[in-house]
């Protein structure tokens, strides 16, 4: 009987605690999708272009959305040309970027050579500094060879992929996992070391690049502070992140705050459908990086 | 639909126009412009407000029409007038050709090269043109550095006729209590913004002028905030701030919020925010009075304008084109053009005397307000942030004694900017890695009667650098070398070092010393050491440690007296009673950093 008793007992606590978890997530779930709704329900209001006190537009429509892709007489709202500023530093520094850290964890992995250790630890001991320490010095010296304002795509392209060999800590990682016999097999064989990285390791790595390529391309992706400074009040430099900034100032806002949400759905859709499809790398290469062999 | 029929209604118009004055450009020709024909590249900085840019492509449009033989190829992007000067100072080289800012930057740009003054006859034209108020704010000191683009720069009340009936709108009091009754806020900037919050001690006449040479740096103030019309001010402007109503914002979009507001002070760049917003309730006034001790006080405010300003260049046929378009923008044309598209308020004299400006309601209201307005000179960038601060210490303030500290620790702050007597001027001091601070704070000297620098001990670790500077400035300084702006001094041993300093005016060339010993600061020892009565001072070194030592062994029998002093005087000396040797022998006297004293044997 009281063996009874407890065991429903502790049915009933588990249903309890269960409710209570889930009352606690779905709150926490709406706090944390409530901006996101907000601006996806203002980036459909027709009635007027401010900022207003209510939620739900009284009017929807398309015509924030079109803003964005017909040509602005004023040509405040130039999203076309700041969307494809973005996707090409994005891209090309997406790219460099993970052939740089992919050659160097690969190097630090496998190969060992003299200053490896000093080189790695001063790699770590830089990484910590915040990058934009050296905006003022970039700018001057970007400014001179004439990759700011209008040229800033150049620049900034430069600016992600610079230090890009620094960020080897997970890929080294992840070759670490993989077995050194491999490695020598092929090199018995005949082959290079180039040929093994890209032959032999690459492919059973397919997590760990993508998961480079993702996160080198979220960083130029979303970044404000070197695309502000760069651009140089020029519109035909300006990343999607500096151009919708502009949007929304103290005398825009009223004009244009609806195309800043719009735009805002906009740049989130790449990112999302990308991650959507890719995400069960994403997670392996994350998680594969972190158990070292 | 209808804003893109304008525009290729606009672009059409531009096109005729084009072909129009082309076809009797030589008819119209004035002056004899060509030799400044040809094609210049040029960048401007225009508000970023919707419709500005396409005004200004249209405008340039009509003056390269005017001007047949000139070609612009404009780059016009849309900067925020708060932005255009930073990014200027940013890099002078990299900005824009021509470029809009507000008035308080002028200061910054003229000191940065930014601005190219105005030749005499172009200056002489934009003084008729313009009202005074407006070229005064284009000025530092005599020289007109741009060029008055409008004069709107100002804030008055909107309100909601729905909420504030007409008979209270002479009075804050009753507009705040109409704002409590109906729920609504009451918006006005006061703990964010400066600008906003001087009406209230402008409103008593207090005033806050600056003068500044003619480099554009300040050399002094005449400020009155702290003062018995201040405390007054302070307490009118609690009246708000204390309110339920009180809304720390100057956002016209305040009236479309959740809880929206009655009234916002704003100025006439948010005009069409309100009209859309009350429809029918839209009103527009001066600010009204607040009542003190029975007195009544107008709020007053500051009235400024936005400026247009061109780059120095190094082309001169470049640089009188671009003389030429600025004034042509800025011109009385232009200005209408943008009071009828934008509701820019003109500075141009006959703009403002036309009959749409006249009936014009925010710009009636301004103009209502204007009589109050104090015109805004040239304030000190730090100015902005130091008289935040009152209104935040006010909304917390209950008595008069905190008001009166709030206003007391302003004015310390901006007697800060400035304050520094002849002496401190003339005061030598040290600055360096020694206080791990990155050279951020001075060390300051004392001089002796020969004119030699002396400081306290510092502890320096090995290779810290620094130099000897006057007047806590770089103006003059001198390094390790002795050299005016030498290389730094480099400590070589680690340890407590008093540095000696002396300074040759006439070459202007120094000497810096590092020494264990100071005639100032150090100590030494005096007693009846040696059979001597008290009168030889004893020399004593000090350590790495901040500890000081006899510099040789005294041999002493007991009942020797002794003491240890600073500075040869007994200003500073230990132990408190003497020091009463125990025992006979050959003892070095050390003076510990706990500041007790010792013996040690030799």
């Amino acid at each position: 009987m009281s063996d009874n008793r407890k065991h429903m007992g502790m049915k009933a606590k588990t249903t309890i605690g269960n409710t209570v978890i889930y009352i606690i997530l779905v709150l926490m779930s709406i706090i944390w999708l409530i901006p996101f709704v907000c601006i996806v329900f203002e980036s459909f209001r027709g009635e007027n272009t401010g900022q207003v006190g209510y939620l739900i537009p009284k009017q929807w429509s398309w015509a924030n959305y079109k803003a964005l892709f017909v040509e602005d007489p004023d040509k405040t709202v130039q999203f076309m040309l700041w969307y494809k500023n973005t996707f090409i530093i994005a891209a090309v520094s997406s790219l460099i970027h993970t052939f740089i850290v992919l050659c160097t964890s690969y190097t630090l992995s496998r190969m060992r050579f003299r200053g490896r250790k000093a080189l790695m630890n001063i790699m770590l001991v830089l990484g910590m500094f915040p990058g934009f320490i050296t905006m003022i010095v970039l700018y001057t010296i970007l400014s001179k060879i004439g990759w700011t304002g209008a040229g800033s795509v150049p620049g900034l392209i430069l600016i992600y992929t610079a230090s890009a060999a620094m960020g080897y800590y997970v890929s080294k990682g992840f070759f670490d996992t993989v077995p050194r016999s491999l490695d020598e097999a092929a090199r018995i064989d005949g082959a290079t070391r180039a040929q093994v990285l890209f032959r032999i390791t690459l492919p059973m790595a397919k997590p760990i690049v993508i998961y480079q390529i993702l996160t080198a391309f979220m960083a130029p992706w979303g970044d404000f502070i070197f695309a502000k400074y760069i651009a140089h009040g020029t519109s035909a430099g300006m990343t999607v992140a500096v151009g919708m900034q502009n949007l929304i100032t103290k005398s825009n806002n009223s004009a244009h705050y609806t195309h800043f949400c719009a735009a805002g759905v906009v740049v989130a859709i790449p990112i999302t459908v990308l991650f959507m499809f890719l995400q069960k790398y994403y997670v392996e290469g994350v998680t594969g990086g972190a158990v070292k062999g | 639909m209808k804003r893109r029929f304008t525009a290729l209604l606009a672009i059409a118009m531009a096109f005729c126009m084009t072909i129009g004055a082309a076809g009797c450009g030589k008819k119209n020709k004035a002056e004899d412009l060509s030799e400044l024909n040809g094609t210049y590249d040029i960048t401007v900085w225009v508000s970023e407000v919707d419709g500005v840019k396409a005004l200004t492509e249209q405008q340039i449009d009509k003056f390269e029409a005017d001007h047949p033989g000139i070609v612009l190829n404009a780059t016009i992007e849309g900067v925020s007038e708060a932005d255009s000067a930073t990014l200027m100072i940013t890099s002078v080289e990299d900005g824009a050709d021509i470029f809009c800012f507000a008035q308080d930057q002028l200061a910054r740009l003229v000191m940065a090269g930014a601005l190219q003054p105005l030749g005499q006859a172009t200056a002489e034209e934009v003084r008729n043109m313009n009202d005074e108020g407006a070229v005064r704010s284009a000025s530092v000191g005599d020289t007109i550095y741009c060029y008055p683009l409008t004069a709107d720069n100002g804030y008055f009340m909107y309100y909601d006729k729905s909420v504030i009936p007409e008979s209270d709108l002479d009075s804050l009091e009753k507009i705040i209590a109409d704002c409590e009754k109906a729920g609504k806020m009451f918006s006005m900037e006061l703990e964010t913004s400066a600008w906003y919050n001087a009406a209230f001690f402008f409103g008593t006449g207090c005033v806050s002028e600056w003068t500044t040479d003619e480099n554009g740096g300040f050399v002094s103030v005449n400020d009155t905030f702290n003062s018995d019309k201040g405390l007054i001010a302070l307490k009118g402007m609690q009246k708000l701030l204390k309110s339920s109503s009180y809304n720390s914002s100057s956002s016209t979009s305040d009236f479309a919020a959740a809880v929206p507001s009655a009234v916002v002070i704003s100025g006439t760049w948010g005009l069409a925010d309100v009209k859309a917003a009350l429809g029918d309730n839209f009103g527009a006034t001066d600010l009204p009075s607040f009542t003190v001790d029975g007195k009544e006080y107008h709020l007053g405010s500051f009235s400024g304008n936005k400026l247009l300003g061109v780059k120095p260049q190094v082309d001169k046929k470049r640089a009188a084109v671009l003389q030429k378009l600025a004034l042509y923008l800025t011109g009385e044309e232009c200005q209408v053009q943008r009071f009828e598209s934008k509701g820019w308020g003109p500075s141009n004299k006959k703009a403002m005397a036309s009959e749409a400006v006249q009936k014009d309601v925010a710009l009636s209201a301004l103009g209502q307000q204007n009589k109050y307005a104090i015109p805004q000179g040239q304030i000190h960038g730090s100015w902005w942030d130091i008289a935040k601060v009152y209104a935040v210490s006010a909304k917390t303030a209950t008595t008069d004694a905190e008001l009166k500290k709030a206003l007391q620790d302003y004015q310390d702050t901006i007697s800060g900017l400035f304050a520094m007597s002849v002496d401190e001027k003339e005061a030598w001091s040290i600055i360096g890695s020694m206080n791990g601070d990155g050279w951020s704070t001075d060390i300051s000297m004392i001089c002796d009667s020969k004119g030699v620098w002396h400081s306290d001990a510092i502890k320096f670790e090995k290779f810290d650098e620094f130099k000897a500077r006057q007047g806590k400035s770089w103006t003059v300084n001198i390094g390790g070398d002795g050299k005016a702006d030498g290389s730094n001094f480099v400590v070589e041993e680690p340890g407590y070092y008093f540095v000696k300093f002396t300074y040759d005016k006439d070459s202007n060339s120094g000497k810096i010393e590092l020494e264990k010993s100071s005639d100032i600061y150090g100590f030494t020892v005096i007693g009846s050491i040696n059979g001597d009565g008290w009168t030889i001072d004893l020399p004593m070194e000090i350590a790495a440690d901040g500890s000081w030592k006899t510099t040789e062994a005294y041999t002493m029998a007991k009942g020797v007296e002794f003491k240890v002093r600073q500075g040869k005087n007994w200003d500073v000396a230990y132990p408190s009673s003497n020091f009463v040797v125990e025992a006979d022998g050959t003892y070095f006297i050390k003076l510990n950093a706990d500041l007790t004293v010792e013996l040690i044997a030799k």
